[in-house]
């Protein structure tokens, strides 16, 4: 019995020491922690001011207006420019509403889905992508440009679709909704070495074709593909038959929206 | 109690030789005394003391002091065990606390612009340092340092690492990167400091409102000086200043032009709002880049703005009206004689474009009249401008938070002679910031707001003082406004924002002499003039002629336009609106005509003005008409 009580004691006595010698080393750790996270705070602040100083520097309005004066077309601000907002006439009630913006070639037709070619045009739909396609009877009194009061807010993901993507001409089907956004594919990056030559002379053809449509100033960088999809096609001209003969040969082909896979494959990243 | 050995009475036993009654040891009882209660049973001599007897008592003394100092020891351990464990609180104290995150790691506040733009900071960086006991080639640790540090001196870095002293600073603020270099050689005895180093992103732009710091982060100048206190003890929270970055920007811009354009040795521009006081702006040329304090001269340096005190020349004409007006014994129609000159003395007073008749109070405000200005001072007496003068600020410092205020330079004894001159700007030399409060003061309905370089909370309550009558302030913006529709300041007006001002051209006193060939032309403008909000101040400092002025360098030819190009891009970036000059509102309250008449209604051409009305802008200018 005595024993008993002996190792009872005993084995209290030695569990606290260890849960007491545990609980030390943890307060140790996480006091260690703590300092540790100490010094990151003091660094990132110190970061911090670093970079304040530094938007600071670069938002001088010295600079900003010298780099105002040699990369936009802006002039300053002018007294005449402004109206007061009271003299600004109301819209008289009785005016003809304007009428709603057509799309060329289906007067009336049902909306289309934004970023959906339209059948049988050939050109890409960059402007219809953002006009809102109402009816003409419900656009009474409200200019074009405006949200029609009858469309629902739509959500964010919905909304980047509406956004106004380009569609190129050339694309095989309708499915630009389907895939907006470029990917790699695997298949496309395996011959990259032998299709990069392939395909440089088609780009060129286009950026040729291309070329006096684009305006004098725009950037021209004739390896993005992007650039392809961005330039005006010619409506008369065929739509771009390059891509189409070069995946007769390859069967590798990736389409003209998958710009990283050609991308890659330019730059030869697999040789 | 094992006292019954000896036979002992219990209780009585009288402690002999320190024993401790209560202590649980205390096994001994001495042998008892005599005691008239109890008769023992044997005499104490009696016991044989055998010297077992004697050990065994010994050892008793031994065991019960050992046992005294055990159970001291004990209980004191007990004590501070319970002390310990259960009033201790908390246990031994934190060793890390947790940082409070919006603390600062500088010991230096940053200044800030009203729109929270960053003017001064501090960035931590790394100083280098030996101690060169503990380099043991010098030589060969200099030839590796300057490998690195380049602009580093190879003897001097040798004398100052083979010297005696324990600590000897090398080079200050490295560059991460240079000290990264450093680091990597490896030169033992060679060690960094953490230090703090100002740095001005907006950089010369408000090189004299903010000033700079010298090494050891102690202000030498503007308001790192003035609040250096302020800066070290509060680190925390930014001292914002009522300077706009932009309206800077723009003063200092056009500032620049016109120096370069004229050939001026300096220029100074105040933007000041007249409803609160605060300079939004301000700025004096030439000035200097605060980062790299090494390049500076004094005439970089000085602040024309606050420290430099000059005669305003015309421009003080603005007082010697309002003290006029506000005498309540003239009014902008009553006539004046500029046709004979004026003998005090030795000295004569003339207009050099003197018109030749009398003329009203708004003409000699018109054409800067120095003739008519004396007689209206003369018919206020001396001891009125006096009174007037000092109430306006013109005695002492503006009290503008800047170490650079400079004192007036004021005549003593004022004599009648001072008056007359100091009513056309001369015998009083004031800084531009007095001229600017004072002004602002007399047109924005006669309060005298303290200059003040620090923005005031949108709610605080702004000391003023009221010096002149609201009457007289609306007579002065009317005069103000006429002077450009119609007079020296025409090249001033921005269409839309109803700008009026006065014209200043003061010749330079070189030595004992005013010199005619350099002056300081200035141009005080405010806008809007039916409701004043800014006053746009612009002092030129000795401009020549060019060819485009016609030979003139006056307040209208050289100040008034740089005013014009400043309130016609400022007037946007403060939210004036602009307005229609000729509507009834705003005629209402700014026409006055020659003839001193503020009824625009029966607005008959003027009556009394000349064709040309062109003078000078300066009484002083020795020329016969100028255009504008």
């Amino acid at each position: 019995m005595k024993g008993k009580t002996w190792l009872f004691w005993g084995g209290l006595i030695a569990a606290a020491g260890g849960v007491l010698f545990q609980t030390s080393y943890d307060v140790q750790d996480l006091e260690e922690k703590l300092a540790g996270l100490n010094r990151k705070i003091i660094h990132e602040q110190e970061s911090i001011q670093v970079l304040k100083a530094e938007w600071s520097y670069l938002n001088d309005p010295s600079k900003l207006e010298q780099m105002a004066q040699s990369y936009l077309a802006l002039q300053p601000t002018e007294p005449r420019q402004y109206v007061a907002m009271d003299l600004i006439p109301m819209r008289p009630a009785d005016a003809v509403p304007p009428p709603a913006p057509a799309l060329p070639g289906q007067p009336g037709a049902a909306p289309l889905p934004p970023m959906v070619r339209a059948p049988g045009t050939g050109t890409s739909q960059v402007a219809s992508a953002r006009v809102p396609t109402v009816p003409n009877n419900t656009a009474a009194g409200i200019v074009p440009v405006s949200v029609p009061a009858t469309a629902k807010p739509l959500p964010m993901d919905k909304a980047l679709e509406r956004a106004a993507v380009v569609v190129p001409a050339s694309l095989p089907s309708g499915g630009g909704l389907a895939d907006p956004a470029p990917r790699i594919k695997p298949s496309a990056l395996v011959p990259g070495a032998a299709r990069a030559p392939v395909e440089r002379p088609a780009e060129k053809a286009a950026t040729d074709r291309a070329a006096g449509k684009l305006a004098p100033n725009a950037p021209t960088a004739p390896n993005r593909a992007t650039e392809v999809a961005t330039r005006p096609v010619p409506p008369a001209a065929a739509p771009v038959p390059a891509p189409k003969a070069a995946a007769a040969q390859q069967p590798y082909q990736p389409k003209p929206t998958d710009s990283l896979g050609l991308l890659v494959a330019r730059l030869g990243v697999n040789r | 109690m094992s006292g019954y050995d000896h036979g002992g009475p219990v209780g009585y036993g009288q402690p002999g030789g320190g024993g401790v009654p209560g202590s649980p040891g205390s096994t001994y009882v001495p042998p008892p005394a005599p005691s008239p209660y109890q008769q023992p049973p044997q005499q104490p001599s009696a016991r044989p003391r055998t010297s077992l007897a004697v050990a065994l008592e010994q050892s008793r003394y031994r065991l019960l002091v050992t046992a005294a100092v055990v159970t001291t020891v004990f209980t004191a351990i007990g004590v501070k065990l319970a002390m310990a464990t259960l009033f201790a609180g908390g246990g031994e104290p934190r060793q890390h606390v947790a940082l409070e995150v919006d603390n600062t790691t500088t010991n230096r506040a940053d200044i800030i612009d009203r729109n929270g733009n960053l003017l001064a900071t501090s960035l931590v960086t790394q100083s280098l340092f030996a101690d060169p006991k503990l380099v043991s080639r010098p030589e060969e640790a200099a030839q590796k340092l300057v490998s690195v540090l380049p602009e580093l001196d190879y003897k001097d870095l040798v004398g100052k690492l083979s010297g005696d002293r324990r600590f000897v600073w090398l080079k200050r603020n490295l560059t991460p990167k240079q000290q990264a270099a450093v680091h990597r050689l490896g030169i033992p005895g060679i060690a960094f400091e953490r230090e703090e180093r100002r740095f001005y992103p907006a950089g010369p732009l408000t090189s004299h409102v903010v000033g700079f710091t010298g090494i050891d982060n102690s202000g030498l100048a503007g308001m790192e000086q003035g609040f250096n206190k302020r800066l070290t003890e509060d680190p925390g929270t930014p001292l914002q200043l009522s300077l706009d970055l932009r309206l800077q920007h723009v003063l200092k811009k056009e500032l620049t032009a016109t120096v370069q354009e004229f050939s001026a040795i300096g220029a100074a521009g105040i933007v000041f709002d007249v409803r609160s006081g605060e300079v939004l702006a301000m700025v004096s040329l030439p000035d200097f880049d605060p980062q790299d304090p090494t390049g500076l001269n004094s005439d970089t340096l000085f602040n024309r703005a606050t420290l430099g005190v000059y005669e305003m020349g015309s421009t003080f004409k603005i007082f010697n009206s309002a003290l006029a007006f506000d005498a309540g014994r003239i009014r902008p129609s009553d006539m004046f004689d500029a046709k004979n000159p004026i003998k005090v003395g030795r000295f004569t007073i003339n207009d050099y474009h003197s018109l030749h008749r009398a003329l009203t109070v708004a003409e000699v405000f018109q054409h800067s009249s120095n003739l008519g200005s004396v007689r209206m001072v003369q018919q206020v007496g001396v001891a009125a401008q006096k009174a007037f003068m000092t109430k306006m600020g013109f005695t002492k410092p503006t009290g503008l938070e800047l170490p650079e205020s400079g004192w007036p330079l004021v005549p003593n004894p004022w004599r009648e002679v001072n008056s007359y001159t100091i009513s056309f700007g001369h015998g009083l030399s004031v800084s531009p910031m007095h001229t600017v409060a004072a002004a602002a003061s007399v047109i924005n309905g006669g309060l005298f707001h303290k200059p003040t370089l620090l923005k005031r909370n949108s709610d605080a309550e702004i000391p003023t003082e009221q010096v002149v009558s609201r009457q007289t302030s609306d007579l002065m913006r009317r005069m103000f406004r006429f002077v450009v529709t119609e007079g020296t300041g025409k090249s001033a007006d921005v269409k839309g924002y109803v700008v009026g001002g006065k014209t200043g051209t003061a010749d330079k006193q070189k030595g004992r002499h005013y010199q005619k060939n350099s002056r300081m032309s200035s141009f005080l403008g405010a806008f809007p003039m039916n409701d004043p909000r800014y006053v746009v101040y612009v002092l030129v400092d000795e401009p020549k002629a060019t060819a485009k002025t016609y030979g003139y360098a006056t307040g209208g030819w050289v100040a008034a336009p740089a005013a014009g190009r400043i309130i016609k891009q400022i007037g946007p970036l403060l939210n004036v609106p602009t307005v229609d000059e000729s509507s009834p509102e705003i005629l209402n309250s700014t026409f006055l005509n020659a003839a001193g008449s503020t009824n625009w209604q029966q607005s008959l051409p003027p009556v009394s003005a000349p064709p040309p009305s062109k003078g000078s802008t300066v009484a002083s200018f020795p020329t016969q008409t100028k255009p504008r």
